[in-house]
């Protein structure tokens, strides 16, 4: 029975008996590289890349919940690299008390924490991929499905989790260093039970944070809006900064939290002080994982908020147009006329009632224009030929809207929507200039038409008098002037007919017309008579394709891309299909992290505190009392990051809806709506996962 | 055998600073059996923290077997606490992933000389102090009294200049604390080796050849013993009291 044993296999037999805690260091590590490389593959593949409009908002959002995710994900791994060592160290002090030397002790500790930390990291970052497959394609199965959302992965995307990666292993070799390097051996050894209370602050604390993270949401929202209106630049990226008072006083908050409470103890002062007192003296760390449980929990918010806010506003306006077919054609093209639209209709057992047409003019339109004098500065001068305009005389306006229409000679009058949130206004015009023969002719903005269908997104729409329309038309080619149609069904529609329509539609253009709405073709007069490159003509704006035309970019930017009720209702998910199922994803990634985060913090708080509750029984604490305390204690851990995430993110969501046009319309309203019930959702998961955890966490204390 | 010269050491809270000894002199002779004692915040823990090269001290001189502690590198360090020290702790500081067998061997496994001649003297020791029962358990499955005595046995493995112990009583109850003290008797006795003791128990330290009264970090008063343990019991408890 020889047991002759070596500092190698000693220490092998010490990790085998250590792997509980091994196996919770392994889990948050794999956890976290897996949600960055799942994240960082989706955001990076060109699948997304594709559909986020590169600049755009909605790209900007994708990146700054992966920052967020990316600090979570951080200090997550810190965090359970700390729990690690803490255990570890007890061990390690044992080790050195008893004669090993720091050289002794180097190879073992170091080969533990590389091939703990790096395995679990490899096997992270690998099964990031199988992750996001999975649920990408339990999208498509389950939800929707598009050409759009057919999934392909860049590589160049394991950059980052291989930097990740890198900081894994190099963090936990530096804190091995650390703890070897380290001469206080008494130290070392009680470090597990060392606590790290929080400086306590005063009751001021919680509500001076609540003040302070709102101003932080103002002032960061603010900053961008004065940037482009009083100092006339564009936003620098550093304009970011001014929302870190938001972190500060959500740090603040739940100091308040771990500290005092929410509630008053004045009554009874003594009611959950075990629980209290637990979380208190181990302040530094709730306190750090209570932080980046919220901003996960705003973070998903923020990307689950984008469906209903961007969806609702979409399905209204469909349901709400007042034409089943509405559409607009260039007049060179040869366009299915009435007689071809009404032969296909009957093909699908289809009459048509109400079919209006009308002509149109494309014509320049003078406008305070953006003059940039750098990358970063510009200036807004009165140009004569600033952009494109879409104009009708008062009789074709009057034919397609039913609306009675009076503009005086000299004037004209711009179509907005109802809510008046178009951004295709134009207040400033001083002259219309037929681009054929270059008359120009004198003008003045007389006021506002509301109609939806005509308030485009990247044209303006204005309206002449009959006689100042013929004048100043006369002489256009064929190339610059067009055709507004509209018609309703006789019964009820059909999708396939819709269907077909549209694709025997976009098959009649020919390439001249195969450009997005935004490409300006006054500008790029203008710009060449200049001398200059139309930034049109250049790689910097993205392109559409006649042969992708289900695709998001063409369905989204194709500049005539018609307006069929049941094609737009049917489609609106398989056509934003890849931008929400990002932000679902985004969702899920975040609330992920965030309950995984709380799951842990929660055990790790109650194991350290093991001997509280054994002292407590011993005491003749009841089990009712011992299962508040658990309760008391999760409850902290969960409520109020949940509570503060979900509400921060709705009140900055409700902020920005208002802020946009300086009021709330219908549809905002019905969005926020959505939210809160979201919220209700989110709330309802996350009261699951406490309750589970709270059963956990009885369990293993023996409660 | 062990030489301490005007030892000072001192600790920084925050802005303040507290001296914890202030000027600590004596020695212990080879094969002496000798206790610390003093009040809490004495500096019993720190001084047994300074000899052990745990904690630096600011300044003094240690000296062990001839060699001078203060100046010593880290590696030089280890090797003195693995060969010429041995530990006894007061929460016993057993590796829970080891049994008591690789526990006792561990300074031999840290030096990496665990050869037949280790295994028969971790035989030897369990037998001197009746934990052999308890040699392929581990310390969740045994009692404090024999994880103290697997403690005190892993302190000899190595045949050490002395053995330094940290209140090796204070975690046991009275039968455990007699059983512990009689393996250090044996340890001394049959071993002859020499024993540095900080306690807080008049009963473990009545067993030792002399007691170092501590007071505010400074020595206040030194007793041997002349006669009987009990008697040198009343003494101790009789000098207790007077330096309250």
């Amino acid at each position: 029975m020889s047991r002759v044993m070596d500092m190698k296999q000693m220490e092998q037999k010490l990790q085998k008996a250590d792997r509980k805690q091994s196996r919770l260091y392994l889990f948050c590590n794999f956890m976290a590289l897996m949600i960055i490389s799942a994240y960082s593959a989706l955001m990076l593949s060109p699948t997304v890349q594709k559909v986020f409009p590169a600049g755009g908002d909605s790209r900007k959002q994708m990146y700054m919940i992966f920052v967020m995710t990316l600090v979570g994900c951080v200090v997550f791994t810190i965090y359970a690299l700390g729990l690690f060592f803490r255990h570890k160290s007890g061990q390690l002090g044992i080790l050195m008390a008893l004669g090993a030397s720091r050289r002794r002790l180097a190879p073992g500790l170091f080969r533990e924490v590389i091939v703990l930390s790096g395995v679990s990291a490899v096997a992270g970052t690998i099964a990031g991929f199988p992750f996001v497959w999975i649920i990408w394609h339990a999208f498509r199965l389950l939800l929707v499905d598009s050409s759009d959302m057919v999934l392909t992965f860049d590589f160049k995307c394991l950059f980052i989790s291989l930097l990740f990666l890198l900081l894994v292993v190099g963090f936990a070799c530096l804190t091995a260093w650390r703890y070897l390097k380290k001469t206080n051996i008494m130290e070392v050894i009680r470090e597990e039970h060392i606590n790290e209370p929080v400086k306590e602050p005063g009751r001021w604390c919680g509500p001076v944070g609540v003040l302070v993270l709102l101003t932080g949401a103002v002032l960061g929202y603010g900053a961008p809006v004065a940037c482009y209106r009083w100092l006339q630049m564009y936003p620098p990226e550093w304009v970011g900064v001014f929302y870190a008072p938001v972190f500060v006083g959500l740090y603040m908050v739940m100091l308040h939290t771990v500290v005092h409470g929410w509630k008053s103890h004045r009554k009874n002062p003594y009611k959950n002080i075990i629980s209290r007192s637990m979380m208190k003296f181990q302040g530094k760390q709730t306190v750090n994982n209570m932080l980046v449980i919220t901003l996960l929990i705003a973070g998903g918010c923020f990307a689950i908020f984008y469906l209903p806010a961007n969806g609702i506003s979409a399905l209204y306006r469909y349901a709400s147009q007042p034409y089943d077919y509405f559409y607009k054609y260039q007049a060179d093209q040869n366009v299915p006329d009435r007689e071809a639209v009404e032969t296909l209709g009957r093909e699908y057992g289809l009459l048509f009632k109400e079919w209006k047409e009308c002509d149109y003019a494309t014509l320049g339109i003078g406008g305070n224009h953006i003059i940039e004098e750098d990358s970063q500065h510009y200036h807004i001068e009165y140009v004569p030929m600033a952009e494109e305009a879409k104009v009708l005389s008062e009789d074709a306006y009057r034919i397609l809207t039913g609306q009675d229409v009076d503009v005086k000679p000299g004037t004209y009058l711009n179509v907005t929507n109802q809510d008046e949130t178009s951004l295709s206004v134009n207040e400033s015009a001083k002259e219309f200039t037929n681009m054929v023969t270059r008359r120009q002719m004198h003008t003045k903005f007389a006021g506002y038409l509301h109609y939806d269908l005509l308030a485009e997104a990247d044209t303006t729409c204005c309206v002449l008098d009959n006689e100042d329309y013929a004048e100043i038309s006369e002489g256009l080619t064929e190339d610059w002037r067009g055709c507004f149609v509209g018609f309703n069904v006789d019964g009820e529609d059909s999708y396939p007919f819709a269907n077909a329509f549209y694709h025997l539609f976009v098959s009649a253009f020919d390439e001249t017309c195969e450009r997005p709405g935004y490409y300006d073709r006054v500008q790029k007069i203008r710009e060449n008579e200049a001398g200059k490159t139309y930034w049109g003509d250049t790689d910097d704006m993205a392109t559409i394709s006649y042969e992708l035309a289900d695709s998001f970019m063409f369905r989204s930017f194709w500049v005539y891309q018609p307006d069929f009720r049941i094609l737009n209702q049917n489609d609106y998910l398989r056509n934003m299909a890849v931008m929400f199922m990002m932000f679902l994803f985004i969702f899920m990634v975040c609330m992920i992290t965030a309950l995984v985060v709380c799951y842990t913090r929660c055990q790790s708080i109650a194991l350290n505190n093991r001997y509280i509750f054994d002292d407590l029984k011993k005491l003749g604490a009841s089990p009712a009392f011992l299962d508040r305390e658990v309760r008391s204690q999760c409850g902290n851990v969960f409520r109020v990051p949940a509570l503060v995430g979900m509400l921060s993110m709705f009140l900055l969501f409700s902020m920005i809806l208002y802020a946009n046009d300086g009021r709330m319309v219908m549809t905002e309203w019905l969005a926020m709506g959505i939210c809160l019930c979201i919220i209700a959702m989110i709330g309802g998961l996350i009261y699951m996962v406490y309750r589970s955890c709270v059963k956990v966490i009885k369990r293993l204390l023996g409660v | 055998m062990l030489y301490v010269k005007e030892l000072y050491k001192s600790y920084e809270a925050g802005k303040n600073r507290y001296e914890v000894l202030k000027g600590i002199d004596f020695h212990v002779a080879q094969g002496e059996f000798v206790a610390v004692m003093g009040p809490s915040g004495s500096g019993k823990t720190t001084l047994l923290n300074c000899i052990s090269c745990y904690i630096p001290f600011d300044k003094g001189n240690i000296k062990l077997g001839g060699m001078e502690l203060a100046g010593m590198n880290e590696d030089t360090l280890a090797g003195i606490r693995n060969t010429k020290l041995g530990f006894v702790f007061q929460d016993f500081m057993l590796l829970d992933g080891l049994t008591i067998r690789e526990n006792i061997l561990v300074p031999r496994i840290v030096q990496g000389k665990v050869e037949k001649e280790a295994e028969k003297l971790v035989g030897q020791l369990a037998a001197m102090f009746g934990i052999e029962h308890i040699l392929d358990k581990y310390p969740a499955e045994i009692s404090g009294g024999e994880k103290q005595r697997a403690a005190v046995a892993r302190s000899l493995i190595n045949n050490p200049l002395i053995i330094l112990a940290d209140e090796p009583t204070g975690n046991l109850d009275s039968k455990s604390s007699r059983a512990v003290i009689e393996t250090f008797n044996n340890a001394k006795e049959q071993m002859k080796a020499t024993i540095f003791m900080v306690t807080h128990d008049s009963f473990a330290a009545s067993f030792c050849d002399r007691v170092i009264l501590l007071k505010d970090g400074t020595i206040y008063r030194q007793l041997e013993k002349k006669d009987s343990r009990s008697r040198f019991q009343e003494q101790l408890l009789d000098a207790i009291k007077e330096m309250r």
